[in-house]
């Protein structure tokens, strides 16, 4: 018997089937199929409590509509809808560029003066999206990741980062299994591998490393802590010890 | 049972099936239309909200969640990629890292309220519905939603009302034979749909394993 793929849909609802049972019992590729399709079958049940979902409060609109202004400088209001504005003019040519060009998370280089913020609105105009630190406090969290253990790295191994606004990471890791050398912390360009060092950290601290002014977050999203010896390569040794996705 | 018009329970529409609309809602967001954020909230943002209140005790915090959701979304658009899911699924994977960190951190709260009272058992409140598993069910949910109106049904009746498929037969006047064809393509779509996005979303908090 060839394997009775569609057969195996009816099983998973529990429909009779003896020759299609048979087959199950002796191929363990159909077995695990017939697992999956069960599961599907065993959550589909359970969607039935999932209509009309009740909406979230109003207000959770507004701070997401506020978060977002606030973290925009130079750009038209959000979700015209609700705001009662004009619709901003889109410019198709714009949005490719966009869509294409470098992207940030807030500015973090420095605390944005007056001045200085009134120079990345200017900037704004021909240099697509930058987002800008005015009206968050330093210590303001914009992003931040579970660090959780990586390959062969002991569950126990964990972690936080946490990124501040003003341009800090913090990090706190926990439980790391002992290395002859020293815990280096990366940030990750998952898409090409590409990498940033912020600095080395030991296990059981609380860490705040400066990020680099020019490193872009939302290509480098990756925090990455990395078992290195002393050996004077300054290159990523390969192993890496925990990984989380800023978010 | 009813199957004319309703509001499908995830997405918030009851427009025709099809993954277009999707694709060209997702599009706009990643371009940074900002109407694609309302638009994104209209339609997502009770499934997020559902995520964080099944989760998480506290109801400010399943609020807290939801918002940064959207706006750590809306910061990150540009890390989203269409071919790696949908976008309900991975906003669905940043509100569940977002809801598992909150998790932690009342759980740290907790153990250190528990250390200077040496009450060991005080303020321990149980943790909610497990994220893994609400995230499938939002995710199946959705494919359900937009599936063709005959794969919906017999699917539903299938799931919800625990009919066999001769019993549904009779029931919908439908043959056996087409019965059985409607159910086998509703749940090949449901099964593809929760190998990228259930997943993938649980995936997203290790990231890939590329070196």
């Amino acid at each position: 018997m060839t394997h009775p793929h569609e057969r195996l849909i009816s099983l998973a609802f529990g429909e009779p089937d003896d020759d299609a049972s048979a087959h199950v019992a002796q191929c363990a590729s159909c077995r695990a199929e017939l697992a999956t399709l069960r599961q599907v079958v065993a959550v589909g049940a359970e969607t039935q409590s999932l209509h009309d979902l009740p909406e979230p409060p109003p207000r959770v609109w507004d701070r997401i509509e506020a978060s977002v202004r606030e973290a925009s400088v130079g750009e038209a209001p959000v979700g015209g809808a609700s705001v009662g504005a004009e619709p901003a003019p889109v410019d198709l040519a714009e949005q490719r560029r966009r869509r294409r060009g470098p992207r940030r998370w807030p500015a973090w280089a420095t605390a944005v003066t007056a001045a200085a913020a009134a120079a990345v609105v200017a900037v704004v105009a021909t240099l697509s999206i930058v987002w800008s630190g005015v009206g968050r406090t330093p210590d303001e969290i914009v992003a931040s990741a579970a660090l959780a253990a990586y390959g062969e790295t002991p569950r126990s191994a964990h972690g936080e980062a946490e990124v501040l606004a003003d341009g800090r990471l913090r990090l706190e890791v926990r439980d790391l299994p002992a290395v002859s050398g020293y815990y280096q912390v990366w940030l990750i360009d998952p898409k090409t591998m590409e990498m940033f060092p912020l600095g080395v950290v030991d296990n059981g601290s609380d860490e705040q490393l400066p990020l680099p002014s020019e490193v872009d977050l939302t290509r480098y999203s990756v925090v990455d802590v990395s078992a290195e010896l002393f050996d004077n390569n300054p290159a990523h040794s390969g192993d890496s010890l925990l990984r989380g996705e800023l978010t | 049972m009813a199957t004319g018009a309703r509001v499908t329970a995830v997405s918030g529409t009851d427009d025709p099936p099809g993954l277009a609309r999707d694709d060209d809602l997702a599009e706009r967001f990643v371009a940074g239309d900002e109407f694609a954020l309302r638009e994104a909230y209209d339609r997502f943002g009770r499934a997020v909200f559902h995520l964080a209140t099944k989760t998480l005790a506290n109801r400010d915090d399943a609020e807290d969640v939801t918002q940064t959701t959207f706006v750590a979304a809306w910061l990150g658009r540009g890390t989203f990629d269409p071919a790696r899911g949908s976008l309900l699924g991975w906003l669905l994977g940043i509100a569940r890292r977002k809801v598992v960190d909150r998790m932690r951190a009342r759980a740290r709260e907790n153990r250190i309220t528990e250390t200077v009272r040496h009450q060991p058992e005080a303020g321990m409140s149980s943790p909610g519905a497990d994220p893994d598993q609400v995230v499938d069910r939002l995710v199946i949910a959705d494919e359900l939603a937009q599936l063709p109106t005959d794969q919906r049904r017999m699917l539903e009746l299938a799931f919800f009302d625990d009919l066999t498929h001769q019993q549904i037969a009779q029931a919908t006047g439908v043959p056996l034979g087409t019965v059985k064809s409607h159910i086998r393509r509703g749940m090949q779509s449901l099964k593809r749909r929760w190998e990228v996005d259930g997943d993938a979303s649980s995936r997203a908090a290790h990231i890939s394993r590329v070196r």
